[in-house]
């Protein structure tokens, strides 16, 4: 029982972040149909720009959430136009444009390293409170994380469900040349989709970062999870990566708990699901892709 | 043997460049040919790497050296080929995002083994205790001549990828690229000869990992990183990922340029060359995957290869 509650309560806390960057990849990945590598650099910029402005200009954690969010989603739109689109109008195919988003992710995750330096770096916060759920002990970062993460997938499922803006996004993801002549104007609705993704991303990087360190390989360390989490539970709608998601974090907080060695629990992880994609292999080629 | 005029820097950063160009040869059989996309070169050659070394260190051998050289040699190209097998089993039918996670995933597992596996391994600290099964003098001497027959080994290589291109298996291959459903509807045994080229070539890649742990005498996992990845693969991408001589070229502009002329030839302050130059390296390469494929997505050599199978399918 020890271990159920303890899973649950680490699980949902610590990899609370996973889910929201997981989100903003499925966002993009569903309505783009791009493998996007460099979003891995989208989260370490988030946790970069997160710490710059906390350290620099003396603001609290909560405080910096915004602009690190805003201003990773501007970076965002802005390799969109930089390098993306071009490809697009160029035909590039599907296998360049992941090897192009990977070059894209090396140049990120080096120039970031140029501009904010070698060694590892901190965010300048207080100690955070412990606050005890089903008696495991939380940090209270970690519990606003998982706060922010149920309040933006709401927003997103909202925005996306509800609203005008979301079913333009629906429909240039369901057939872009008949969205075109329903009068959709497919740039914005896809500049506003790597904006999304982009916000989503810092922020998941600020908690990332805030709970450990801030260094180079942060966004890259989660990538290949994000990615299962996405291709595994994404292939629906987001809430299949949000259930993904906090499956994903769950069993990997319990197989840590109960091998005594993270690395296992991701090694057991990365091989189940693996193993699903393959079992689900011809089914993953039909899914709709703009 | 007087090798005084050698300067074993320079030999040193020759294995790095031949070795890239070696795995640039067997990526290009992968993805110029076959479109697999594979971005866990890194695992196949670390496993080959570790297979090798685990077994070198770690048996107490009841026969002389060279043997247990030999054999371990051995040992890390088969469980590096047999890693290859199980990968293409699962990604020989996925689409390319499938392709993508299965060789990524397949990479991190062999670096998370790599380091938790410790008695084996070592782990983090890294396990010494290889060496070359030969002495014919100074270390120098030793390295120079392993170099010859790295050499050796990726002048086979390549031969075998020129002779592939000009064979029908070869022709298989690009038709299956080029769409695997038309090949496999023409009765064409795409996933089998996916299957097989895909475990034949991540056993020449875990050789030349093997070959590396000998050159460096000492295997770490800060070795098995997505840096070799992209350097074998901006390598390609800019020689050309279609041509045979595509890999040769690319790794020489890429690798050749930044880890021998910049290296060692260019008087740049020391102190650049800790942090500075491999930041800007990387950087460089990643900048040159993007601009290549974005003006240029045939490479330096362009595409000629099918230009000239066109032309020869069709009289012109």
């Amino acid at each position: 029982m020890d271990l159920i509650s303890d899973s649950l309560v680490i699980g949902l806390t610590e990899h609370a972040p996973l889910v929201l960057a997981a989100m903003g990849f499925a966002l993009l990945y569903r309505l783009t149909g791009l493998i996007n590598v460099a979003y891995s650099e989208t989260i370490t910029l988030g946790a970069y720009l997160g710490m710059w402005i906390n350290t620099t200009y003396d603001l609290n954690f909560y405080t910096i959430l915004l602009p690190a969010g805003l201003l990773a989603g501007l970076v965002s739109v802005a390799t969109y136009f930089a390098i993306f689109r071009p490809a697009k109008h160029r035909n590039v195919g599907a296998l360049e444009m992941i090897i192009i988003s990977f070059g894209l992710s090396i140049v990120l995750r080096h120039g970031l390293q140029f501009i904010f330096g070698y060694p590892v770096r901190f965010y300048d916060v207080p100690p955070p409170h412990t606050i005890f759920v089903l008696g495991v002990g939380v940090s209270s970062f970690r519990l606003l994380a998982l706060g922010s993460v149920l309040i933006l997938a709401l927003l997103l499922f909202w925005f996306i469900q509800k609203t005008t803006f979301g079913l333009q996004i629906r429909a240039l993801a369901s057939d872009e040349d008949l969205a075109q002549v329903s009068g959709i104007r497919p740039l914005v609705v896809t500049v506003m989709i790597w904006f999304l993704a982009g916000v989503a991303g810092g922020l998941a990087g600020a908690f990332y970062g805030v709970g450990s360190s801030v260094a180079p390989l942060l966004g890259w360390r989660q990538f290949l999870f994000i990615l299962l989490v996405v291709l595994v539970g994404g292939t629906k709608n987001i809430g299949g990566v949000i259930i993904a998601g906090i499956a994903t974090g769950v069993a990997l907080t319990a197989m840590t708990l109960q091998f005594g060695q993270v690395l296992y629990a991701q090694l057991a992880l990365i091989t189940a699901f693996v193993i699903i994609l393959k079992l689900r292999g011809r089914r993953m080629a039909d899914t709709e892709k703009v | 043997m007087n090798l005084d005029w050698l300067d074993a820097f320079l030999v040193s950063g020759l294995f790095y460049v031949v070795m890239v160009i070696g795995l640039a040869l067997l990526l290009h059989l992968q993805l110029g040919l076959a479109r697999i996309a594979n971005f866990g070169i890194v695992g196949f050659w670390g496993i080959g790497m570790y297979a090798f070394g685990v077994l070198f260190v770690k048996v107490d051998w009841p026969f002389g050296e060279v043997w247990a050289f030999l054999i371990s040699m051995a040992f890390g190209t088969v469980v590096a080929g047999l890693a290859g097998l199980l990968v293409g089993w699962l990604i020989a039918d996925l689409d390319i995002d499938g392709v993508l996670v299965g060789t990524l995933g397949f990479a991190t597992a062999v670096w998370i083994v790599a380091t938790t596996e410790q008695d084996l391994t070592g782990g983090a600290l890294g396990m010494g205790g290889l060496g070359f099964p030969y002495d014919i003098g100074s270390v120098k001497a030793n390295e120079t001549l392993w170099l010859v027959i790295l050499t050796i080994v990726v002048a086979s290589i390549l031969y075998y990828v020129s002779r592939v291109h000009k064979s029908p298996y070869g022709r298989l291959l690009i038709s299956i690229g080029d769409n695997q459903p038309l090949a496999r509807s023409l009765g064409k045994a795409s996933f089998r000869s996916k299957l097989w080229l895909f475990a034949g070539s991540s056993a020449g890649m875990g050789l030349l990992g093997a070959m590396y742990g000998v050159n460096e005498r000492f295997l770490e996992t800060a070795n098995i990183g997505i840096d070799l990845t992209l350097a074998v693969m901006v390598g390609l991408v800019l020689g050309s990922t279609t041509q045979v001589w595509g890999a040769v070229v690319g790794v020489a502009l890429t690798v050749g340029l930044f880890d021998i002329v910049i290296q060692f030839y260019l008087p740049l302050p020391r102190e650049w060359y800790t942090q500075a130059i491999p930041v800007l390296r990387e950087m460089v390469f990643g900048a040159v995957l993007i601009i290549v494929l974005l003006f240029r997505p045939y490479g330096v050599l362009g595409d000629m290869r099918r230009d000239k199978l066109m032309r020869r399918m069709h009289g012109g």
